[in-house]
């Protein structure tokens, strides 16, 4: 099997964790998970990841936090937020902040796959 | 000075230049001619001849006068001295000049002025002497006056009652003063001669005034002035002084002295100003007492009223016409005959005491009181009324207004179940009023006392009135108790007892208090609490609406891992070969993860309510104090005191009044569960409001309770999340998506420098103007709302 480009999952909820990973590699992508914005900022991933899974509420760092952060750092890593608590305004703010794609939990493989594809085209 | 001789004396010296001038010529003839009398007389002194007017004044011949030294023609206090004046002449061959008496005709003696001139030939020979006799008897006696009056001057000016001051006005200075005016402004004569000296005495606000109105009189523009003067002494006294200028002139009219006459008139003065203080006062007592004294002659018709007696009555000044008939017109006719009762019995007693209405021309009606004397002439009629009247309008209408009350409170007594009691203790004597008898349902004619009181007492709440009987033994200042009484039919009545120490007229310690029967009230408050958990209860679930966000929030986590791993179990399954053992993992997850959904599911599932939010203005200060009171009796139970702190200027929100209350009832009740165990401090609750970021509001709930977990922080606003054994963790969750929806911000910090945590919310004040709260004063306050 060739290897697949990088993607990294950062969710405080386990059970994404848990679950995407697994579909990620499905598709064929390597995966990292994370459990905070801090937690992946702190690894060597970074440089590596060629498109970021985030969740939208977290504890301490949120994912528009991470975002700026990235910027700031330079780096432009294509980034797909995830959210559960979304509602009809949180995509477009996202998509706006120059987010790939803003999915709402929950959401289809087709979706993510397509926003996927979407993020490593741009790479 | 000068004196009416001075003519004479001058014509004198002429005449005798004359006869110098002409002797050689025609002596005899120019010594004839002379009108006063001439004496001749050798080198020696020998009498040669005399003129007409010397032998007619002496009436004496010639030859009789040649022996003048002899006989008594010159005074003989005078002749020693004349004589030697001659001899001293003939020796020096100088002219002399003499006073002496001579004696005139009819026996009486004159003064003279003896001149005597020598009469020399050209070699300087004296040939003869001249004696000239000029009459200076008038101007010797206007010495004499003169100097009597000087003496007599003197010693008027110097044993004076009053000061005097002669001011020379070309010196310059005051030249002399006398003992009266140096004792009064206690100066010595030598610092009276001093103008400065009289500046330096006079009151400073005089001194400019003062010193215009002297300049006038120095400059002859007046003659006399009159100002009282106001000096302060050496010695700090002030004293009050008329002073009296008048102005001399010399006989061209210009000014030359000035005597200035002080009288004393301090304490005139001061008596003046007592008797003015003692009007003023008379005045101040009338107006402030509102009571006018007057004397009224009734019979004479006389207004002696004053103005402000007729302004008792609504009269304008000077308009009562002083008749018996116009006073009686004023009269408010169903008081009349109160009016001639007093009038009756002034005239047996001679003393009026009434309290009566007057109608004022306006209409209104007026009470006044009147007390004085009456006095009636021989046939009974009033004669003469001397008295105080005063407006008692005012204390009629307290009178009429404590009757009122004191009628209002026995029936508010009734209504309100209240009673008061009376005790003294030591006395054991206790009064009751009859409403307290029925409280407790005794028959009202029973005497009370402790003992009878304690039948009706609840037992198990004895020792609250041991307790109430101890401390009233020791003179406790006030007690407040709610006691139950256990009533004979088995029912239980809730009373509420005040008592208030105070001591009778002689000084006897004593209790006043109140009872009340509370039973309603505390049946309705125990009805009311049983409600008000429900709601407590009700209000952290309801609102549906607003908590959609969170319920999708923790229905769609799960809902997304099942689909996620759906997905995934399905592509394991189509992969070549299928994955059969991480299909099977992914669809335990899955079955988990419905598991979760479904448990969401049902924990939701009692929260459902329907309600309709609004959108109003609403005062944070006001909807925290409403649910502060709501929750007291909580709080109490729980030994929880709460402390308000709010800024009185806070601006109106816009919002759901209601679900704000859940949110700050929802905060409160946290932080009271919060200190359920903590036993070391007091459990306090601060609920402080304040603007907060230039166009929010902020209220927080401060608690001294356990505290957050820092790893916990992010996790409390989570729906079901909680750190308690009852409860559902949906109370911040909901409180949240309450404040957010609101478009505010909810959010929880441990408190820095002591234990417990802080909630607080903040959310945007109304933009439009006119939505400003209520304000009430500047500064926040803090109100304790508490005890226990």
């Amino acid at each position: 099997m060739e290897i697949g480009p990088l993607i990294s999952v950062v969710d405080d909820d386990e059970s994404v964790r848990e679950s995407l990973p697994d579909l990620l590699k499905e598709f064929g992508f390597q995966v990292q998970t994370f459990s905070s914005a801090e937690e992946f900022l702190a690894s060597d991933g970074i440089g590596q990841t060629k498109c970021l899974v985030l969740d939208i509420a977290m504890p301490g760092m949120t994912g528009p936090d991470l975002q700026r952060e990235l910027k700031i750092r330079g780096s432009n890593i294509p980034i797909i937020f995830i959210t559960a608590h979304g509602d009809s305004t949180t995509r477009p703010r996202m998509l706006e902040n120059g987010a790939i794609e803003c999915l709402l939990k929950p959401f289809s493989e087709d979706a993510l796959l397509k926003a996927l594809n979407e993020a490593l085209r741009l790479n | 000075m000068q004196s009416p001789d001075s003519i004479d004396e001058h014509d004198g010296q002429r005449q005798s230049e004359e006869v110098l001038r002409f002797v050689d010529k025609n002596f005899r003839l120019v010594i004839d001619s002379i009108p006063v009398p001439v004496a001749v007389t050798t080198p020696t002194g020998e009498v040669e001849s005399l003129n007409q007017p010397t032998l007619e004044y002496f009436g004496k011949t010639l030859e009789d006068l040649k022996g003048w030294k002899s006989s008594d023609v010159v005074h003989p206090d005078d002749l020693e001295r004349t004589v030697a004046s001659q001899i001293e002449a003939h020796e020096t061959g100088r002219a002399y000049n003499v006073e002496s008496r001579h004696l005139r005709a009819d026996g009486i003696y004159r003064w003279f002025n003896v001149r005597g001139f020598p009469l020399r030939d050209s070699q300087g020979n004296i040939l003869r002497w001249f004696h000239l006799l000029i009459d200076i008897e008038d101007r010797k006696r206007g010495e004499l006056l003169l100097r009597e009056s000087e003496r007599q001057f003197k010693t008027i000016f110097d044993e004076a009652g009053t000061g005097i001051t002669l001011i020379d006005l070309t010196a310059g200075e005051p030249i002399r003063n006398n003992r009266a005016l140096q004792e009064m402004l206690g100066c010595s004569e030598e610092e009276l001669s001093r103008f400065e000296t009289y500046d330096r005495l006079t009151h400073e606000d005089d001194r400019e005034k003062d010193a215009i109105s002297f300049r006038e009189l120095c400059d002859g523009k007046r003659d006399s002035l009159r100002i009282e003067k106001h000096f302060i002494r050496k010695d700090g006294r002030f004293i009050w002084a008329n002073v009296i200028f008048t102005l001399l002139r010399d006989h061209k009219g210009r000014p030359l002295y000035i005597i200035a006459i002080h009288e004393d008139i301090t304490e005139h003065k001061l008596a003046l100003e007592k008797l003015q203080a003692n009007q003023d006062l008379l005045d101040l007592a009338q107006k402030s007492a509102g009571a006018m004294a007057f004397d009224w002659y009734i019979q004479e018709k006389i207004n002696t009223w004053s103005p402000e007696q007729e302004a008792l009555f609504g009269l304008a000044p000077g308009s009562f016409d002083g008749t018996y008939k116009g006073w009686k017109k004023m009269m408010y006719a169903p008081d009349w005959p109160t009016v001639v009762e007093a009038i009756q019995h002034a005239h047996q007693t001679g003393t009026v005491e009434a309290e009566y209405r007057v109608v004022w021309p306006d209409g209104s009606l007026h009470w006044l009181s009147t007390n004085g004397r009456m006095f009636f002439d021989g046939e009974g009629n009033p004669l003469r009324m001397v008295g105080f009247t005063s407006d008692v309008t005012r204390r009629k209408q307290a009178e009429e207004a404590l009757r009122r009350s004191q009628a209002f409170l026995t029936e508010g007594q009734q209504l309100a179940r209240m009673g008061n009691f009376s005790w003294q203790v030591a006395t054991k004597n206790i009064t009751w009023s009859e409403q307290l008898y029925r409280i407790f349902d005794f028959e009202s004619s029973v005497p009370m006392t402790l003992e009878l009181i304690a039948t009706r007492v609840h037992p198990d709440d004895m020792p609250m009135i041991y307790d109430m009987a101890e401390r009233a033994e020791r003179g406790e200042k006030d007690f407040e108790y709610e006691h139950r009484l256990l009533m004979p039919d088995r029912s239980i009545k809730h009373l509420h007892v005040v008592a208030h120490r105070t001591y009778d007229q002689d000084g006897r310690l004593e209790y006043i208090g109140a009872v009340q029967d509370v039973t309603e009230r505390r049946l309705s408050e125990e009805a009311l609490s049983k409600v008000r958990s429900e709601l407590a209860h009700v209000t952290r679930v309801t609102s549906l609406g607003t908590l959609t966000a969170s319920i999708a929030h923790e229905v769609n986590q799960p809902l997304s891992g099942i689909i996620t791993n759906a997905s995934t179990c399905l592509r394991m399954l189509a992969a070549d070969p299928p994955n059969v053992e991480g299909a099977r993992e992914t669809a335990r997850r899955t079955i988990r993860d419905g598991n979760r959904a479904s448990e969401v599911i049902s924990r939701l599932r009692a929260l459902f309510g329907k309600k309709e939010p609004t959108n109003e203005p609403v005062d944070l200060n006001e909807a925290a104090r409403e649910v502060i009171a709501l929750s007291l009796s909580e709080l109490h139970r729980k030994q929880v005191v709460s402390q308000s702190d709010f800024d009185e200027d806070l601006p109106t929100v816009m919002g759901d009044r209601v679900q704000l209350q859940q949110v700050i009832l929802n905060l409160l009740l946290n932080a009271s569960d919060a200190m359920n165990d903590i036993a070391d401090r007091p459990r306090l609750v601060v609920i402080k409001t304040e603007p907060y970021e230039g166009n929010h509001v902020r209220l927080t709930v401060k608690d001294a309770g356990v505290g957050l977990e820092p790893e916990n922080v992010g996790k409390l606003f989570d729906a079901f999340y909680t750190t308690k054994n009852s409860g559902m963790g949906i109370g911040l969750s909901v409180s949240r998506s309450i404040i957010e929806s609101h478009h505010g911000r909810l959010w929880a910090m441990p408190n820095e420098d002591e234990p417990g945590a802080t909630f607080s919310f903040s959310i945007p004040f109304a933009t439009d103007g006119a939505m400003t709260a209520q304000a009430g004063s500047a500064d926040s306050k803090i109100e304790q709302t508490e005890e226990h």
